[in-house]
């Protein structure tokens, strides 16, 4: 069990780097090519509005603010919940991953909410036309994990120092023992189920959304004097 | 199918990050006009860059660098490629989309894919290029019947000038009383403008583009530039939504070098000389009035208040409003070429903007698009809900 562990995490490793390396080639490959005849100016106002996009997903906001809420909660705690766990990963663990640790924690209670939130939307009311299978299969899988992390931190705590061990030895191509908690290895083979499905939208979107704020930017030059 | 053809051949570098960066929320969904008379979410946007996907993954992932290219279901190509094509390119998911991927210009380039395969255009699209390289239009109706019917006696054209009219193919053949009121229009403000002989003022391309069939543009692209230049234009008006866009956007591409005129819609020539006192309205009309924003005029170049600003210059006309207007305007079923097709669908699109504009009490839907023009007046014909239909120009002509 504990050499299958083992081999599965480097497996889900070289399989992240293989996909991120199959999908950096076919970007590479396209920007080998030709760009769109329409090059606008790159602006400081594109730039600021891209950056709201990011963090405040205000597309989503105007077309459906109910989802918007589900969305940027869920993305806002996640975030949150990754950075509060790099405390397992780094050594010595840096004083801005400390600082996140207790609202990483109340994000850890809020993210299954909203996983919630946005599966009974999806699901369960007649408000979406289209739901994609692979979308809810991350969401309800992405719940489980933090279902299990919640259990964990609340009620069956694991050794936290024989988990960095853990977790150190493989970062460090050094494996060590696997800590005797059912939960931990359910919850950390979970994400080793996760890893592989992660969409690639998180690289790209925020590069599509600079590329819509220039179009927006420039949409009004396109036939109309400047 | 064996595919030795990357499927990101057509696309440019911001397309590929593009089909990457969809999140497939459906959000678009809510807003695309064949879903709305369809309700078949397998032509939808999202399950359309889905299918996609998985071909450039086929070609062009990691597996296919390897071990070489996979193989890809025949079905599910050609699937696509219908999906493609029933669109109607209006773009109003790209609008909505919460990430902003530019799908107005993104379904044609995927079309095009879909030609250099073999799979594309469907039906009579497929007939597009010999009728252009025949007479010079995609309806191959006889260049003499371009101008005659509707050109209005009393307008005298000069030979050269620095203000040219261009018809367009659907204007001329499809909505005469369109182009006769922009010639009317124009003769009113006074400036001598000019226009290309009937055979000399062929297909702009939009058809061409918008169905994926690339191979004449060029030729067309630098004919019709040419002709223009060597009669002295430098601004070139037109009243198609989808040939100011391709002008605008494209020629430069295919003709190689920056347009040595501009382009401006008719109504941007109009709005400015009513502003400037060159035009006046003489006659009221106590009428409320709808205005339909065709969308490659509103998304597509972004002409939006200058209709509205001419048809606020009537004195007496109450301008009334799609619930879905300007930017987020709904498509009325004829964009993309998708109307010579799926017909059915542009009908009950056509209709859909009917309705509304009857349930909003307008006396009269006002268009700016020949296609749109064409497409809704057939809607109506035989149906319950009945209302009268005019184009901007034809509307305007009439009142000065």
């Amino acid at each position: 069990m504990e050499k299958l562990l083992i081999v599965a995490v480097y497996a889900v490793y070289a399989a992240f780097w293989l996909r991120f390396l199959g999908h950096a080639l076919v970007w590479w490959k396209a920007t080998q090519r030709f760009s769109e005849p329409v090059a606008p100016r790159v602006r400081a106002k594109a730039c600021a509005l891209t950056a709201t996009d990011v963090v405040f997903f205000n597309k989503l906001f105007w077309v459906n603010p109910g989802l918007w809420f589900g969305e940027w909660l869920f993305h806002a705690t996640l975030t949150l919940v990754f950075l509060r766990h790099l405390r397992l990963v780094l050594d010595p663990v840096p004083a801005c991953v400390w600082w996140v640790q207790t609202p990483g924690l109340i994000a850890g209670y809020l993210l299954p909410v909203s996983l919630g939130y946005i599966l009974i939307i999806r699901l369960l009311t007649n408000q979406e036309k289209y739901v994609a299978p692979g979308n809810v299969f991350l969401l309800g899988l992405v719940l489980v994990i933090s279902c299990v992390g919640l259990l964990m931190q609340a009620l069956f705590k694991p050794d936290i120092v024989g988990v960095k061990l853990f977790i150190l030895g493989f970062t460090g191509f050094s494996p060590a023992a696997v800590p005797d908690s059912f939960l931990f290895v359910l919850h950390f083979s979970l994400v080793l189920v996760l890893v592989p499905f992660l969409p690639t939208h998180i690289f790209t979107a925020p590069l599509v959304m600079m590329e819509a704020r220039k179009r927006e930017q420039a949409l009004r030059l396109v036939i109309h004097e400047e | 199918m064996k595919n030795d053809r990357s499927f990101t051949e057509e696309l440019s570098s911001r397309q590929v990050l593009e089909i990457d960066a969809c999140t497939q929320c459906g959000e678009c969904l809510k807003h695309c006009p064949v879903q709305d008379v369809t309700g078949n979410s397998a032509v939808s946007p999202p399950e359309k860059i889905r299918m996609f996907r998985e071909f450039i993954r086929a070609t062009d992932g990691l597996k296919a660098r390897l071990f070489g290219p996979a193989e890809v279901d025949r079905k599910l190509l050609e699937d696509f490629t219908k999906a493609v094509y029933e669109c109607t390119t209006c773009g109003a998911c790209g609008q909505n989309c919460p990430v902003g991927i530019f799908t107005q210009r993104l379904w044609p380039m995927l079309r095009k894919e879909m030609v250099k395969r073999g799979l594309g255009p469907l039906g009579v699209q497929a007939e597009l290029p010999n009728a252009i390289r025949h007479s010079g239009n995609p309806y191959d109706k006889p260049a003499a019947d371009r101008y005659t019917p509707w050109f209005p006696e009393q307008v005298k054209l000069v030979e050269r000038s620095a203000i040219a009219y261009y018809a367009g193919c659907t204007g001329a053949y499809e909505a005469p009383p369109m182009v006769r009121g922009d010639v009317l229009v124009l003769n009113a403000i006074g400036e001598p403008f000019t226009m290309l002989p009937p055979e000399e003022e062929v297909c702009c391309g939009f058809p061409l583009f918008i169905t994926g069939q690339h191979d004449l543009l060029k030729e067309l692209v630098t004919r019709l530039v040419e002709g223009y230049t060597a009669r002295g234009v430098k601004m070139l008006v037109c009243s198609c939504p989808c040939c100011v866009n391709i002008m605008s956007r494209d020629w430069p591409l295919f003709y190689g070098a920056v347009l040595p005129f501009k382009i401006r819609h008719i109504t941007q020539y109009v709005s400015e000389a009513i502003t400037q006192g060159r035009l006046r309205v003489n006659k009221e009309l106590h009428e409320s009035v709808i205005y339909h924003d065709p969308c490659y005029l509103s998304r597509g170049v972004g002409v939006i208040e200058e209709p509205r600003s001419v048809l606020k210059s009537i004195p007496g006309v109450t301008l009334l409003e799609f619930e879905r207007h300007g930017l987020n305007s709904r498509c009325c079923g004829s964009g993309g070429a998708a109307r010579k097709v799926f017909h059915e669908n542009a009908i009950k699109m056509g209709r859909q903007t009917i309705d509304e504009a009857v349930a909003k009490k307008a006396d009269r839907l006002i268009l700016s698009c020949p296609a749109c023009y064409a497409k809704v007046n057939e809607a109506m014909q035989g149906y319950e809900k009945q209302i009268r239909i005019t184009d901007i120009m034809e509307l305007m002509s009439g009142l000065i």
